[in-house]
């Protein structure tokens, strides 16, 4: 019930309703908007927000990574949230569970931290990333993907609105599949929706108590 | 006696010399200032309630220098005066600088508000006006400067002026806070208030003074002001709308009464209807262009200034305005008010009414203007409620996390604090009389270690304990924000407007601009924009010829019918059955309508409770009518959707106004006279509520508030837009974290405190459904929508509760 499988664009995606996509022929875990670090920065400038917020992000992360078994891991901009700061220290240590998957990240306006730290952290770092027929690129405004070539991107935080009967409405995030480009969900728990409105016959997909539904 | 003093007689010859004398009640306050006694002054405006207090300080001064008082210079602070509005800061000022000066005594008077320059602040700080005029924001400011304690050496007595408005408010514990800290500075520190008359004087007077305080004097000036009330009634009631909240219809019924009148004040509930209002008043009546004018709160400083200077001198004939012309001084031109809508309470109507006719023994009229028909039942309602002179009580704020964590790091910024002094000053305030020992420390850490000490990486820092053992901000950055933080009014963002061409317009709230598009046409300060960008956190706009334009809604225009007005409300509604009769003319006048409330439904009695269900093409409707106002209604709304959806998985959506509510279903709603009564019963009331997923929604739109004054939202400095934006949160998403992540959070729990104490009005809730329970429930079934429901149905305002699967309901949404 936690995922759903979807091909769109020649490629077949396997949509988590923990905010990520597996793509199977790859070997390869997409995510969006880690925000790593986040909440330290919160705190070292005196907010207290609770400070395990980046375990609690890793852990599901890394419970994705042990359900799909990836060679690679994907992220699509923003994994981290400002400057350096201990959530970083503690990524490293996470990181060092998985050696053995690359990670690809491709550069959000959030990631300014100086390249040694990434390359330290075993994280490459790309402007874009071509993969088969995908294009990655973490502002979907931003990509420089060829004609046949298909883009993928976060940075929007996307979520829909839905309505009902009886004047009910209901807004979620979600994952979209437009003509020129898809959006993943923002991954890390502290980040807040924005809401996007799709054309009528654009694939959608809710996320919703641990499920993924198709909305169209 | 004092009364033979030599500074009482020079004060009552020198009002002689004027031609006045003390009345009674001023003398009652010098006397018991004079000993040294604590209190609370209840006077109307206009009947010389500054004086009550501040001449005593004046007798005072003289008896104590009785050769030297009009010499000595610099004395240091004497009297800190605390006001709720800066503008009023500026009149009661120049009336005490006039006493000052016809007495020949060297004292200076000062204002420290958020208007005053940053100059004349530093040179307070070097020396202390012997008169400060201070409101509560900048009280705590000045709590945040280094070396703070030395202002208030000299300090003799704080006067609390509208204390009633601060009361009941969060406001009203910073000056609580601001207290406790003064009278450890200053021992023998007398404490006064001024307060209007509300229905809990006694406890008004406690909460300013303190709990451990219990000789405190209540002062009461016996004088009457003479209220007439007169409604507006529409001709044809009939054709009156059921619903709406403008009452535009009425406007030409309005302008005889102000032709006939030297000034006019006309009251709306919303910066919005202000502006329609305005509006509307120039299209028809173009020959008021020059005599009419527009007064709220997000208009211009200036421009708020020149109108109330035109309102002194009698050029206007008309100001359209909003509750930012409820307090202050008086405008002796002023001789008539219309209040347009229900002003949702008595004592709100009376301060109204009072802004016109302000000698002694003049008559205050005002009128009502209804915005729909049924509002005129509130009109009668008022009047018995003024004849019998009920009026409401103001609840104190009870444990108020979020002001105290507020208020220790402004002690943090400043010099530090004391854990131990701190405790004994905070448990000293009504508010925190009862805070745990444990809750203390869980405040500490939240300051020091972020509420987790025990996480291996965190660089949490606001407070750091110093070598001496004082709580202290030690971070320059920290300090600066905070600074400019301190306060408990939370607004939304507010963008500036101004002209492409140059010139200020006014202020807009930025979720409103963020709606529009450029090109858009919209209504501002009464004058027609047309929207062109967004720079630099300003509105940029060009002028526009007439034609449609989207009116802003502000928010926070939704007050709630308070208990006694609700009580008066249902009485009314009791001589409904029997309108022709009543000898109320809002009622008669109610008859046709009431006729066809009748054939169609019902007309409940007092021991009646209507409910009518309906379907229409929306769904199926209940609406439910105990006339108790809105929030307890939404409550009660919740808690009868929560107990239903238990029976079958169902989905409501709902909304109330003060007279019911509605629950809206696309499934029939299985209510039957059968279980009606249960179903509003008061067993498991408590675990009903708290489980009823309303609770939450309403803790999360608590916690707005509350996580702005804790200081989790860093609203940006101002004028620097972008600079902080990893920063940047909202409050939904804290609360949702903390909610999943930090559940002890006391934050989180004042959040659904206040949710369910203030604003569910627990007590009021009960007292509800205890009357529910002995009366008869009436159930109707009418064929289409009563005059009752209308109000309710048109509402837009929704909420939702459900108790089906999140994944069941979405497959029954669209995306449209």
């Amino acid at each position: 019930m936690g995922e759903t499988y979807f091909s769109y664009k020649d490629q077949k995606w396997c949509l988590s309703a923990q905010r990520a996509i597996y793509w199977e022929d790859e070997k390869a875990l997409l995510i969006a908007d880690l925000h790593c670090g986040k909440s330290a920065h919160f705190r070292r400038e005196g907010i207290a927000v609770p400070a395990n917020l980046v375990q609690e992000d890793l852990f599901r992360l890394q419970r994705l990574i042990t359900q799909f078994s990836p060679s690679q891991l994907i992220i699509v901009g923003d994994m981290f949230h400002s400057t350096y700061n201990n959530d970083v220290e503690y990524f490293n240590t996470w990181r060092h569970q998985f050696p053995h998957i690359q990670v690809h990240l491709v550069n959000g306006n959030h990631d300014i931290m100086p390249t040694d730290v990434y390359v330290r952290l075993g994280i490459q770092q790309h402007d874009h990333l071509n993969i088969r027929n995908i294009h990655f690129s973490h502002d979907p405004a931003l990509h420089a993907a060829g004609e046949a070539q298909y883009v993928m991107s976060g940075h929007v935080h996307p979520g829909v609105t839905m309505y009902g009967a009886g004047k009910q409405a209901l807004r979620l995030p979600c994952f979209y599949f437009g003509e020129e480009y898809a959006l993943l969900p923002a991954f890390s728990a502290f980040t807040g929706l924005y809401s996007i409105k799709p054309a009528k016959d654009e694939p959608l997909f809710v996320l919703a108590d641990g499920e993924v539904i198709r909305m169209q | 006696m004092m009364s033979n003093s030599k500074g009482w007689n020079i004060i009552t010859e020198w009002l002689a010399q004027k031609g006045q004398q003390p009345f009674a009640f001023q003398e009652e306050a010098w006397e018991h200032l004079l000993h040294g006694r604590s209190g609370l002054v209840n006077a109307p405006t206009g009947f010389g309630k500054t004086f009550s207090l501040f001449l005593g300080a004046l007798i005072e001064w003289i008896d104590a220098h009785p050769t030297t008082y009009q010499q000595q210079q610099n004395n240091g602070l004497q009297l800190i005066w605390i006001t709720p509005l800066r503008a009023l800061a500026k009149d009661i000022g120049r009336a005490m600088e006039e006493v000052i000066a016809e007495l020949n005594i060297s004292w200076k008077v000062g204002i420290r508000s958020g208007d005053t320059s940053t100059q004349t602040r530093k040179a307070q700080q070097v020396q202390m006006p012997e008169v400060l005029i201070i409101t509560p924001e900048s009280m705590h400011i000045l709590l945040s400067q280094k070396g703070y304690p030395k202002y208030f050496k000299h300090l003799r007595t704080v006067v609390c002026d509208e204390w009633h408005e601060l009361l009941g408010s969060k406001r009203g514990v910073m000056v609580e806070l601001a207290l406790s800290r003064l009278r450890t500075l200053s021992p023998g520190l007398r404490t006064w208030g001024i307060s209007a008359t509300i229905g809990n004087l006694d406890e008004a007077m406690q909460v300013l003074l303190g709990p451990g305080n219990t000789d405190g004097m209540i002062v009461k000036a016996d004088l009457h002001k003479q209220i007439e009330l007169h409604s507006i009634i529409p001709p044809e009631i009939e054709k009156y709308p059921w619903a709406g909240h403008m009452g535009l219809k009425l406007l030409h019924q309005a302008i005889p009464i102000i032709e006939e009148s030297r000034t006019t004040l006309l009251f709306t509930n919303t910066r919005m209807m202000a502006e329609m209002w305005y509006q509307e008043i120039l299209r028809l009546y173009p020959e008021f262009a020059g005599l009419i004018a527009l007064h709220h709160g997000s208009i211009d400083a200036e421009l708020r200034m020149w109108v109330e200077e035109a309102l002194h001198n009698g050029v206007l004939k008309l100001v359209v305005c909003t509750s930012s012309l409820d307090l202050g001084v008086d405008f002796r031109p002023v001789d008539t008010v219309i209040q347009v809508g229900s002003p949702k309470g008595v004592a709100r109507f009376l301060q109204r009414a009072g802004r016109s006719g302000h000698s002694p023994n003049e008559v205050s009229k005002i009128w009502f203007l209804p915005t729909h028909a049924l509002e005129l039942v509130e009109a009668a309602a008022l009047k018995t409620a003024m004849k019998e002179e009920v009026v409401e009580s103001r609840q104190p704020v009870m444990l108020a996390w979020d002001v105290l964590l507020q208020y220790l790091v402004t002690l943090g910024v400043s010099d530090g604090f004391d854990p131990a002094i701190a405790f004994d000053e905070v448990k000293s305030t009504f508010c925190f009389q009862d805070i745990e020992h444990d809750e203390w420390l869980w405040i500490l850490s939240f300051l020091t270690t972020g509420g987790e000490a025990l996480y291996q990486y965190d660089e949490f820092k606001k407070l750091e304990i110093t070598e001496e053992g004082l709580y202290a901000c030690l971070s320059r950055k920290i300090s600066m924000r905070h600074r400019l933080h301190i306060g408990t009014i939370v607004s939304d963002a507010m963008l500036k407007v101004k002209f492409m061409t140059g010139g200020y317009i006014g202020v807009i709230e930025e979720g409103f601009i963020s709606r529009l598009s450029p090109g858009d046409f919209f209504t501002l300060s009464g004058r027609r924009l047309e929207y062109v960008m967004i720079k630099d956190m300003t509105v940029l706009v060009r002028k526009a010829g007439p034609g449609k334009s989207i009116v802003p809604s502000w928010n926070g225009g939704r007050v709630p019918l308070s208990a006694n007005l609700g009580h008066m409300l249902r009485a009314k509604f009791n001589e409904a059955s029997k309108a022709a009769k009543s000898k109320d003319i809002e009622i008669k006048s109610l008859s046709p309508l009431f006729e066809l409330q009748n054939f169609l439904s019902y007309i409940p009695r007092e021991d009646e409770l209507l409910i009518e269900n309906i379907y229409t093409k929306d769904g199926h409707h209940l609406f439910v009518y105990p006339f108790e106002g809105r929030l307890v209604h939404e409550v009660m709304a919740a808690l009868l959707a929560y107990r239903i959806s238990q029976l079958t998985p169902i989905t409501f959506s709902i909304a109330m106004n003060d007279y019911g509510f509605e629950l809206l279903s696309d499934q029939p709603i299985p209510l039957t006279q059968e279980n009606a009564h249960q179903l509003l019963g008061m067993e498991n009331l408590m675990i009903d509520l708290q489980t009823s997923v309303n609770a939450t929604e309403m803790a999360k739109r608590k916690f707005r508030d509350i996580a702005v004054i804790a200081g989790l939202i860093f609203q940006g400095f101002p004028g620097k837009h972008k600079a902080n934006r990893h920063l940047q949160s909202s409050s939904s998403l804290l609360f949702n974290v903390f909610k999943d992540y930090d559940p002890q959070n006391l934050l989180l729990r004042q959040a659904f405190n206040e949710a369910f104490f203030y604003q569910m009005e627990e007590a009021r809730l009960r007292e509800a459904l205890e009357r529910i329970s002995h009366s008869k429930i009436i159930l109707t079934t009418p064929t289409k929508l009563t005059p009752f429901c209308f109000p309710i149905k048109v509402d837009s305002l929704r909420e939702t509760l459900t108790s089906e699967k999140l994944a069941d309901r979405i497959k029954r949404m669209t995306l449209e």
